[in-house]
């Protein structure tokens, strides 16, 4: 079982070699939906996730309001005005998204070790808060693309292990877990 | 007098001007309530207990106004909380 820990200002996270397949496919299809494609990725087209995540794949280079439901909440408009809205998004939503990417990247690069010596391990003296971002950014996508409210644990725990959506939930779920448990060591001073 | 109106006229506008704006943070069912929490401290400074108060305003009244001040600082404002994942938008303060 996955689980950060902390040693003086020093942070790392134990993965199996599962969980680190299930990272590093999140982050990479989070990555192409940004809009970076400069990479090989790990991920099987028929992986479950990668049909969930391509549902709709924007432009990178529009400066418009994303059509696609996760990019608009990751990268949300700033005024209910929507003329506002469109002119702050022209002149602020590419370092935005660059600044998503690159702590995506960071994340995907201390995964693809494990990944591509195919193992188990631990990714040591990573960047805390830049995974803590990296984390709840796949939570949003992914509660976006799962149509997450406040009953879906409840709806979760009612799912038998033969529904499809099972272990979808099942992965948000403990990125939320892996969350809270990378915060607590953050407040630990 | 014309030239009293005038500058009285002035002073009015530049009170419109000078009227602060507000960032607001929404409600979701996402982000948790240790997450918002620890952004509202790392990104402002406030205290712990004044982040969880607003937290728990955003999680019962479903938004709160977490700045204030001028057009810019608070674009800046939305612009950091939007790297970290929360919904904000600003507009100007109701008040006057």
């Amino acid at each position: 079982m996955s689980a950060f820990s902390r040693n003086g200002g020093i942070y790392a996270l134990a993965l199996s070699l599962d969980e680190a397949h299930i990272l590093i496919n999140l982050v990479e299809q989070l990555l192409e939906l940004l809009g970076e494609g400069d990479f090989n990725h790990h991920y099987d087209d028929s992986d479950p996730f990668a049909q969930l995540m391509s549902q709709l794949k924007a432009a990178p280079e529009e400066v418009t309001a994303p059509e696609d439901p996760v990019l608009l909440r990751l990268l949300p408009n700033a005024y209910a005005d929507p003329e506002a809205a469109a002119d702050f998004r022209r002149y602020t939503e590419p370092t935005l998204r660059g600044k998503k990417k690159r702590i995506l990247a960071e994340v995907r690069s201390g995964l693809e070790v494990l990944v591509d010596e195919d193992h188990a391990g631990i990714i040591e003296d990573l960047n805390p808060e830049n995974w803590l971002l990296a984390i709840n950014d796949l939570r949003l996508a992914l509660s976006v693309r799962l149509e997450i409210t406040p009953e879906s644990f409840d709806l979760f725990e009612t799912l038998t292990e033969e529904d499809p959506q099972k272990s979808l939930y099942a992965v948000y779920f403990w990125l939320g877990w892996m969350q809270e448990n990378l915060l607590t060591l953050l407040a630990g001073g | 007098m014309a030239s009293d109106t005038l500058i009285e006229s002035d002073l009015d506008i530049s009170q419109l001007v000078d009227r602060p704006w507000t960032t607001i943070v929404w409600d979701d069912p996402v982000n948790l309530m240790s997450y918002v929490t620890f952004v509202f401290v790392k990104l402002f400074g406030f205290s712990q207990e004044k982040a969880h108060a607003l937290m728990m305003q955003v999680h019962t009244e479903g938004r709160a106004a977490v700045s204030t001040g001028s057009r810019e600082e608070m674009e800046r404002d939305v612009q950091r909380l939007h790297e970290r994942g929360l919904w904000a938008t600003l507009q100007r303060d109701d008040k006057i």
